[in-house]
């Protein structure tokens, strides 16, 4: 068991080969390319259904404006103070970094964990685009509550997406990372064109002199639909900031702040969060309003904005489905070894099986909570071992410095959180904060109790 | 030359795509037709996007 635990490992680290060094200072990237990495990778097809969400949810429109600025602000300051001063100081991936303090055991575990994450959220990716494609077949999106695929109709189109987005992707991986840089402004561009031209539906006049009178009684008017629970402003700050928490408090974009010429480059990820996430979320709560509150991505963006508008969902979830296919693919081919192409269909079809079911999308806001507390404690953990450890004179890397294959304080840390966390008696948004302060605290007494 | 005036097609048809909701919500253009406009004008991103894209590569 331990010599195969060992052989993948090894495995591991030639696939991650590339990037084992710190990044030299000639390689150091410039501001501008940052905020136009934030701004393309923030608008995915997700963002239809989150912002409708919202609406479907009963959010006021004050709640939604004042949370939003407040969540993606936090999560802007996520990015800055936590995720980019540590990969500024060590220029490595959280792979390599995250391997010196939990040994290539854990390491291995984190990346399959992150590895089935990605698939549910291509399948998610997959359905979303699903919507768009079923309108042309008159194949209805399943209902809100539905757990199941609700027809044949909607299995052959998710399965033959699926299908398409695979061999795409097993094709050409560069070249539809090409394809994706020209999309996204675009894609950026369908949510503000669809959300203008759903005004008048609503009954906003030229003149904009009732814009803020149909947003609070039309739109956000405070009312969820039937089956959903309400949200109050806390929750709108708490998803925006937790909506990519495996990212900054996670340390994962660590693979890119390494580049980053200052950890100040942090705040290049407000035009991630503020063109990027605000926009859409208002942009599709617009539109959904406009159908009358259904969550069909498709319909809304092909009611908005006709034959492009639904183009517009089927790329959106083609090209955020595409790289993380890619990243499920290359966490998952150190377990079996196989060639690319054979690990991109494992895992484009275990992708597809669960774009089938509804549920994968219809819970998407659950899902995302969900898929940033798995993986926050690793975050924590990392924080602990980079700034706390050196205060309080702990050793720094004795996974690395003692051959370690599993550093065990930190595996009982993060699943000792994970176990604390499903037992909180509070709304699953905001049981992440808490959960990152027992992986912190945990793991530093843990550590503490072995020092020499 | 190439990359100048694919940018600047490119750049236009994305400022097209804006204009047209823009125009249907101010009354000056119908829904049908601002859907068509946005249409061709979402085709032409695509097409000199692409061509501008490839143009930066060989630079």
């Amino acid at each position: 068991m331990k010599n195969r635990l060992s052989s993948i490992t090894s495995r591991m680290d030639k696939l991650y080969e590339f990037d084992r060094e710190s990044v030299s200072q000639a390689k150091l990237q410039s501001g501008g390319k940052f905020a136009g990495l934030f701004a393309g990778e923030h608008v995915a097809a997700t963002e239809f259904v989150i912002g409708a969400f919202f609406v479907l949810h009963g959010v006021s429109a004050r709640d939604l404006l004042i949370g939003l600025l407040i969540g993606n602000l936090l999560a802007v300051l996520s990015w800055t103070f936590i995720c980019a001063p540590i990969a500024a100081r060590t220029r490595l991936t959280l792979y390599w970094y995250l391997r010196k303090i939990a040994g290539p055991g854990l390491t291995f575990i984190y990346n399959l964990a992150n590895a089935l994450l990605y698939c549910i959220l291509a399948g998610a990716m997959i359905a979303v685009s699903a919507t768009a494609v079923g309108l042309a077949f008159g194949v209805k999106t399943p209902s809100l509550n539905a757990v199941f695929p609700s027809s044949l109709g909607w299995v052959l189109i998710t399965l033959a997406i699926g299908i398409l987005f695979i061999i795409l992707a097993i094709l050409g991986f560069e070249k539809l990372s090409r394809f994706a840089e020209v999309c996204s402004p675009w894609i950026f561009v369908v949510f503000i064109a669809g959300a203008i031209a759903m005004l008048p539906r609503l009954g906003v006049h030229p003149r904009l002199d009732n814009l803020w009178e149909i947003a609070r009684t039309k739109i956000w008017n405070g009312i969820p639909i039937a089956g959903q629970d309400k949200f109050s402003i806390w929750h709108i700050i708490f998803f925006a900031w937790f909506c990519n928490l495996a990212m900054h408090v996670g340390l994962s974009d660590m693979a890119l702040f390494r580049y980053a010429k200052k950890w100040t480059y942090g705040l290049y990820s407000a035009f991630g969060m503020y063109p990027g996430h605000m926009l859409a979320w208002i942009c599709s709560g617009v539109m959904v309003a406009a159908v009358g509150r259904q969550m069909d991505p498709g319909l809304m963006a092909f009611e908005a904005a006709g034959l492009a508008g639904a183009a517009g969902v089927l790329f959106a979830g083609w090209t955020t489905a595409n790289p993380t296919l890619y990243r499920a693919g290359l966490a998952l081919q150190v377990i079996t070894n196989w060639p690319r192409w054979k690990i991109t269909l494992f895992a484009g079809l275990l992708t597809t099986f669960l774009s089938c079911f509804p549920v994968v999308f219809m819970k998407l806001l659950d899902y995302v909570a969900i898929y940033g507390l798995i993986l926050m404690p690793v975050g924590a953990i990392v924080f602990a071992e980079h700034w706390i450890f050196p205060l309080l004179k702990i050793e720094q890397y004795r996974a690395e410095k003692y051959n370690w294959l599993f550093n065990w304080r930190a595996s009982i840390s993060w699943f000792g959180t994970l176990a604390a966390c499903f037992f909180m008696p509070i709304h699953l948004f905001f049981r992440w904060l808490p959960g990152y302060f027992i992986a912190l605290v945990s793991y530093v007494l843990l550590m503490a109790l072995k020092r020499k | 030359m190439n990359k100048i005036i694919y940018a600047f097609v490119s750049l236009l048809s994305l400022a097209a795509c804006i204009l047209s909701p823009l125009l249907y919500f101010l009354g000056k253009l119908t829904e049908e037709n601002y859907k068509l406009v946005f249409l061709i004008a979402s085709l032409a991103w695509f097409i000199f996007a692409t061509l501008w894209a490839r143009e930066r590569k060989k630079a």
